[in-house]
């Protein structure tokens, strides 16, 4: 009786198929390769309908090179800035949503404390201060924080101690939130916000961190791969765990390297504006050559919100893979009851994981602010659809226990895609809202199909 | 302690004393001593106080008495309250209808009496009543007016409003009978034209920078419909420096969208008062609570662009269009506050500013 399980698991490997070894040797989840291919497989559509539409309808494969709009470096690197937010956020709400919750919230929390830092910022602090002080945008940023803290821990509150679902307390904070930012500015536009707070958004030069300063993060990031890789096999070492085959880290390694690399080269190949190059050149006393302002070699970079996001997404996944919180989170999605009865203080945890999604929150309400230049109560309004959409994407479970940040992040860049593009190619907005939520049940529905064949 | 009691005593008193004498000075009389009411939908939104005050100015300055009463968001309340009205007798009610179907029975009730009503701000159909508003479809002229005077020929972009939202069609509508002529001879293109979800500036912002991406940044004038989305379009014209190049329209005359204009990053944001709204509803209520008849009332002319084409009085507002050169009215009015107005102003740069 006891031999025959192994006998059967021996005649599975000896059948294994070189593409299945190929991904036990890798470790690589097959459903991120799906998601990156669906995402490939957008963009280049994308692209090839903008081609199609601009040569009337025809598809000239010579002069596909010159017509199109999609995958360019500024609509790449547009898309990376107006990703950033949604983002964030949906970080947070993976961990939310592997703990059996869910948080309708966020989007209206952001249009309030969006609201609460710009009122903070111009109405309070600017009068104050003058409206060149540097403390502005730091207040501005720690008045967002705290009152995402805030409100995150006020709605893990009433859903841990008090008891109240989760679906109902953020329903609640939903319309209570929306009707509070209405409250404090009685639906005012409160602009502009401080300079330097608007480099949180990404719009002014000063936001773009340049050429070099690219190129150096990119090589970093591959140094942070070649020394994870290391302590990765020592620490297998040390617990008598197998090895990745070298043949699998050399992959690994080079295919992440291409990727930082490739995004590098991507928003490096956006050159300044040229009326913002000349004026920078103009102002710097440096002669515009005369090829144009492209000449002077000025390249956009990595932006500061899309270095907010890699920075929230890394954070993240430390927290939730190699801390104590993170596990205990897991354990909780996985079985509330057996989590429970382990010693896990659940109450707590669910209070820390709904206040951190306040902080989040407000990360993305300093984002949004920002880059509009303004805070109204309209900002930010049913992005908790979109943040929801990108962490069930990105393969989250909704019944608990499943999901990674990179996954809700890869998600929200699909969705952001997909309306970017529509929006590119002058869709019917009517036809775009229909595109985006059968790509939201079709995702899912894929998803279904693939854990049961796994099963 | 017992002072303020005193004082509290004296206050109730006093105010008792006042609807006392109230009450006593509505006997009838030629000119002065009508009563006009209003029924409001809801106090919720600021504006209405701004017309409520308006119109109150002009009522007691006839020597009329102004009564309000505030449905609170309700049809049913609204119903109820315009019931009470006409038992105390009023001589004129102006409705600001919640909803404009469900109003009809009331309006009958108010016809039946014998009283005057008025459509204020908001459509409902009915021969009798006289309706005031803003003309819509001429904001739409008025900003397509604007940027044409701006920049006559060029890559026009359009950011209209919610798909939802019957105004944002009107709108439309103005500004598409303003250009019609630029756009058959082929002097204005339309490069990109698209609704914006909910009327939110951060998705025309997406919007505008999907635009400027596709057209290589050769837009030379975006016909914004409001100003918080006008908002989301300066920002993204700012990101590629041009921001005051090109022409922006908007409207509702929000307090940053008249910064804009003063900073020139917008051209132009069409104002409509509602002051300007209360006082003309005000001064058609005394009127007709005067007896006067309809006609002999300045502004007034058919109207029969409803929903159901009913043929009704009505008096159209013109909105005021805000620019650089016509600053000087929203600050003259107290819309703005000089200050507010022209922060970050160069100074001798605009002249309203200083």
């Amino acid at each position: 009786m006891s031999a025959a399980p192994e006998a059967s698991t021996a005649h599975l490997v000896a059948v294994e198929s070189p593409s299945k070894r190929f991904f036990r040797a890798t470790e690589i989840d097959t459903r991120l390769l799906g998601m990156v291919g669906a995402l490939i497989l957008i963009w280049v559509g994308m692209d090839l309908i903008g081609v199609w539409k601009d040569q009337g309808f025809t598809l000239n494969p010579l002069a596909i090179w010159d017509n199109h709009s999609f995958l360019t470096p500024r609509n790449l690197w547009n898309l990376l800035v107006q990703t950033s937010a949604i983002a964030v956020m949906s970080t947070g709400m993976v961990l939310i949503i592997v703990m059996r919750h869910i948080d309708l919230s966020v989007g209206s929390m952001l249009s309030f404390i969006g609201v609460i830092t710009g009122v903070a910022q111009v109405y309070w602090l600017s009068p104050w201060l003058g409206s060149e002080s540097p403390v502005i945008w730091i207040v501005g940023i720690l008045v967002a924080l705290g009152a995402g803290a805030l409100l995150g821990a006020f709605n893990g509150f009433l859903v841990a101690y008090a008891g109240i679902p989760s679906f109902i307390v953020t329903l609640g904070g939903l319309i209570v939130y929306s009707g509070a930012a209405w409250w404090v500015i009685r639906g005012e536009t409160v602009a502009p916000m401080d300079a330097n707070f608007e480099l949180i958004g990404g719009t002014p030069s000063g936001a773009w961190i340049g050429g070099k300063a690219s190129w150096a993060l990119a090589a970093f990031i591959c140094l942070a791969i070649v020394v994870g890789i290391f302590t990765n096999r020592s620490a297998r070492a040390r617990f008598k765990f197998p090895q990745r085959p070298i043949w699998a880290e050399v992959f690994l390694l080079v295919v992440g390297c291409a990727v930082a690399l490739g995004t590098a080269w991507v928003v490096n190949a956006y050159p300044w504006p040229a009326k913002v190059a000349e004026a920078y050149a103009a102002e710097h006393k440096i002669p515009i050559p005369p090829d144009g302002a492209d000449g002077l070699g000025l390249a956009h970079g990595f932006a500061i919100p899309m270095l907010i996001a890699l920075a929230v997404g890394v954070i993240m996944t430390f927290m939730a893979t190699r801390t104590r919180f993170g596990r205990y989170v897991y354990a909780i999605g996985g079985n509330p009851e057996a989590a429970e009865l382990a010693g896990v203080n659940t109450r707590f945890i669910t209070l820390l994981m709904f206040m951190t999604m306040g902080i989040l929150t407000a990360v993305s309400a300093c984002i949004t602010s920002a880059r509009l230049d303004a805070a109204t109560n309209s900002l930010g309004q049913t992005n908790e659809l979109y943040v929801i959409a990108a962490t069930v994407i990105g393969g989250t479970s909704l019944a608990g226990g499943v999901g990674t940040i990179y996954g809700a992040m890869l998600g929200a860049l699909v969705m952001q895609s997909l309306q970017s593009g529509m929006t590119l190619l002058n869709f019917d907005s009517a036809v775009k809202d229909v595109i985006v939520g059968s790509v939201l049940v079709f995702a899912v529905w894929v998803d279904q199909i693939y854990r049961r064949r796994q099963a | 302690m017992k002072s303020i009691k005193t004082l509290l005593a004296g206050a109730a008193l006093s105010a008792l004393a006042g609807a006392l004498t109230v009450g006593v000075s509505t006997a009838p009389a030629e000119a002065a001593g009508k009563k006009i009411a209003v029924s409001w939908k809801t106090f919720q939104e600021e504006r209405w106080k701004t017309d409520e005050k308006a119109i109150k100015a002009v009522v007691e300055a006839a020597g009329d008495t102004y009564i309000s009463a505030d449905a609170q968001g309700s049809a049913s309340k609204q119903a109820s309250d315009i019931e009470g009205l006409i038992t105390q007798k009023v001589d004129v009610i102006l409705v600001v209808a919640y909803d404009s179907d469900a109003i009809l029975p009331s309006i009958k009730k108010i016809n039946d009496a014998g009283l005057k009503a008025i459509a204020y701000d908001v459509q409902f159909e009915d021969p009798n009543a006289l309706y005031i508003t803003f003309d819509n479809i001429g904001v739409g002229r008025l900003m397509a007016k604007e940027i044409v005077k701006a920049k006559p020929a060029g890559n026009y972009a359009f950011i209209k409003g919610d798909k939802g939202d019957p105004n944002a069609t009107f709108l439309f509508s103005g500004i598409t009978e303003v250009l019609k002529d630029g756009m058959d001879s082929g002097k204005i293109k339309n490069v990109c034209e698209t609704f914006t979800d909910g009327w939110k500036p951060d998705n025309a912002q997406k919007e505008m920078e999907q635009c400027l991406t596709k057209q290589k940044n050769k837009v030379d004038a975006v016909v914004s419909e409001n100003d918080g989305m006008a908002s989301g379009v300066v920002a993204a014209l700012k990101a590629q420096g041009l921001a005051g190049s090109v022409p922006v329209s908007g409207q509702d005359g929000d307090l940053a969208a008249i910064n804009r204009v003063a900073l020139g990053t917008q051209t132009v944001s069409i104002w409509k008062d509602s002051r300007a709204l209360g006082k003309a509803a005000a001064e058609a209520a005394v009127a007709l609570a005067d007896g006067k008849a309809v006609a002999s009332i300045p502004g007034v002319a058919k109207f029969n662009k409803g929903k159901k084409g009913v043929e009704m009085n009505a008096i159209l507002l013109a909105p005021t269009p805000i620019t650089r050169d016509t600053l000087n009215l929203v600050i003259d009015a107290g819309w703005i506050t000089k200050d507010k107005a022209c922060a970050g102003v160069k100074a001798g740069s605009v002249k309203s500013c200083g």
